[in-house]
């Protein structure tokens, strides 16, 4: 790829602004590994040593913290993939298949787009208590099933397929099934990754609704979870350990954001279709 | 008849008629051009056959078989697309294969029909690219390869070339023509470039309005059109159309009178519909006018257009009434535009169309 050199203006203020955004970053991971009680006496200290890995401890000791972690793992990777394996269905059928009422069904689709979760939430609140959902994992996971956005981001990748390929395959005796799983899918795969990243990390970072479903701590996400431990609502004297728990919570993310980089600027850029 | 046959095909979009009863029989080595202008229904028709756009009525067979009920790769037809429609994440091997992989065909056959394909197509050392990385005329030849591995008994091209720079224009039209001496089956191309058609193929299908204006062999076609369309559709440049009368009769030729005075004995046979007075359309190419040595007698004309081909130069003109004719000279001629000229026309090659449409050719020359 070939770059544009930037003006050293640009770069100057460029990197004031990186300074700007990572700055409270690095400021949390040095807090981190501070104890409670140096802090207490002077967040400055935080410059000096000694530095120490004591909250890290507390958190992996706090009996919970690591079910909590596997939870949200549980929860973002399973809304991950129903979503990537729904909106890819229905896009594709959506996209390309002749059925009665398509016209009708995506504009109700469309409509999902404009409706946001606090209109649904508590009658969505009744229907999992009613069916008994409430703490239990497909009680955090369907509400990300839901959405509309997956089926529109799909539907539109599968259109902007040129229909010549599906009318090769098929003259190459493929079934409708064949010409979706070895033709297009694999040619959506960008959008799966961009769908994908994005799924993860909203759900990742769901705190309100897994506040509201989940009531008994073994079905915590992380971000409910690490709230609920933090007691201290002054946070005077927790502060490290806070902190800690903010960079723990990052981590997975931080994980997916390194792994799919490419994905993210590039769905970022607007440009996810090649 | 183990070749193609279409009967009575009709389809429309909606309200709109695409195609209107057309009946065809093809050959089973037969190679075979759709020509006609944009939205004739060739593109359409191709699709039918092929099974991916349903028909309304009619049948089509192929070998022997009825195949319009059948799924598109059901029916033993190869289809090279305009755009190639190749697919973009398979490698070229890939590409070829996934039709056979499908028919459930061995591995090692498929090994061996790639490898026997990508060598006469010269794309052997290109199997494990991508299309992407391949260039036009490549990824025209993978295409083709794609369609010769399934071994069909018809092949049916959609504008084959219609995406290729001139040169390669050239080189694939070869390839083409080899092609139907290597494969045993059928071969169906539609294009709207004649001399594609006139070079390529054994017959020629001349689509206008739905429906098809004539089948014949590109001789039969360029000299005996069935019809006004399709004589000013094929040839270039068109054949000249002329608004005339059918001013007698030399004993059995029919003798037509121009508007501007000029009265031409051609070697028409008199017919129904040539009676005296009757008025028609004189066809006429332009190898068939010339300018006329000086002192001679012909149909004065000024030079409208000039067109300078190297080896021969045409001349685009209009007669005293105002009706266009176009006459050739050899080489490269200095007449200019806006010069007024004589011209000498070969009446006995003239064309004579009635007011329905229906063509009068020469007979046998006296
Ligand atoms: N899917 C469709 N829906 C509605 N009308 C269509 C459809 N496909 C083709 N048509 C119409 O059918 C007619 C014939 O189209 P077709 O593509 O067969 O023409 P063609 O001879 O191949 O033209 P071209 O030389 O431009 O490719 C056109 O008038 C076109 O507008
Ligand atoms: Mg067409």
């Amino acid at each position: 790829m070939k770059r544009d050199r930037l003006s050293p203006l640009v770069t100057v203020l460029l990197l004031i602004g990186a300074a700007i955004m990572l700055a409270p970053m690095l400021w949390t991971l040095l807090l981190s590994f501070k104890s409670n009680a140096a802090l207490m006496a002077d967040s400055g200290s935080a410059f000096a040593p000694p530095w120490t890995l004591e909250n890290y401890a507390a958190i992996l000791k706090g009996s919970l913290t690591t079910r909590w972690l596997l939870n949200s793992l549980i929860v973002a990777s399973g809304a991950t993939i129903g979503v990537l394996v729904l909106s890819s269905l229905a896009g594709y059928g959506f996209a390309r298949l002749e059925f009665p009422f398509r016209r009708t069904l995506f504009v109700i689709v469309l409509l999902g787009l404009a409706v946001p979760e606090q209109a649904v939430i508590l009658p969505r609140h009744q229907l999992f208590a009613w069916a008994g959902l409430h703490n239990t994992y497909p009680g955090l996971i369907l509400p990300s099933l839901t959405g509309s956005f997956g089926v529109f981001f799909m539907t539109q990748y599968f259109r902007a397929i040129p229909k010549e390929l599906d009318e090769a395959a098929l003259l190459d005796g493929a079934s409708r099934f064949t010409l979706f799983r070895k033709v297009l899918l694999p040619l959506t795969i960008p959008a799966q990754a961009t769908l994908g990243v994005f799924t993860f990390l909203a759900a990742w970072n769901d705190y309100w609704w897994p506040l509201i479903s989940a009531t008994t701590s073994d079905y915590f996400t992380l971000t409910v979870g690490l709230a609920s431990a933090q007691m201290n609502y002054a946070q005077t004297s927790g502060l490290g350990f806070l902190m800690a728990q903010a960079v723990f919570a990052s981590i997975p993310i931080l994980v997916v954001y390194i792994a799919f980089q490419k994905q993210i600027v590039r769905a970022m850029a607007g440009t996810a279709v090649r | 008849m183990s070749g193609l046959e279409l009967i009575d095909v009709s389809k429309s979009y909606g309200a709109t008629r695409v195609l209107d009863g057309v009946s065809l029989a093809i050959g089973a080595g037969e190679f075979v051009a759709f020509l006609g202008p944009s939205g004739s229904g060739k593109s359409t028709l191709l699709r039918i056959i092929a099974g991916l756009e349903s028909l309304d009525a009619g049948e089509v067979w192929l070998g022997g078989e009825r195949i319009d009920g059948l799924a598109p790769g059901a029916r033993g037809i190869a289809m090279v697309f305009q755009h190639y429609a190749l697919y973009p994440h398979m490698t070229v091997r890939e590409n070829m294969a996934f039709g056979l992989v499908n028919a459930g065909v061995p591995k090692d056959e498929i090994a061996r029909r790639i490898a026997q394909a990508a060598e006469t197509l010269e794309i052997a050392t290109q199997l494990d690219k991508k299309p992407g990385q391949m260039s036009g005329g490549q990824r025209q030849r993978v295409a083709i390869g794609r369609a010769i591995v399934k071994k069909p008994k018809l092949f049916l091209l959609d504008e084959p070339l219609s995406n290729l720079d001139a040169a390669l224009r050239g080189r694939t039209r070869v390839e083409l023509a080899q092609l139907r001496t290597r494969v045993d089956a059928a071969l169906v191309m539609v294009t709207h470039d004649q001399s594609e058609a006139m070079t390529l193929a054994d017959r020629i299908v001349v689509m206008n309005d739905r429906r098809i204006q004539q089948v014949g062999t590109p001789a039969e076609v360029y000299a005996r059109p069935a019809n006004a369309f399709v004589a000013g559709f094929v040839g270039s440049p068109a054949m000249a159309m002329l608004p005339a009368r059918v001013a007698g009769h030399d004993g059995a030729r029919v003798r037509i009178g121009l508007p501007c005075g000029a009265d031409l004995p051609t070697a028409i046979p008199a017919a129904a519909g040539l009676e005296e007075g009757a008025p028609v359309t004189l066809g006429l190419r332009a190898e068939h006018v010339t300018l006329a040595p000086p002192a001679t007698p012909g149909l004065p004309a000024r030079i409208d257009l000039v067109e300078r081909l190297g080896d021969r130069t045409y001349l685009y003109a209009r007669l005293s009434d105002g009706s266009e004719i176009i006459a050739h000279a050899p080489g490269f001629s200095a007449v200019r535009p806006g010069e007024a000229v004589t011209l000498a026309v070969d009446a006995a090659a003239a064309h004579v169309f009635t007011a329905d449409g229906t063509a009068h050719h020469p007979g046998p020359r006296a």
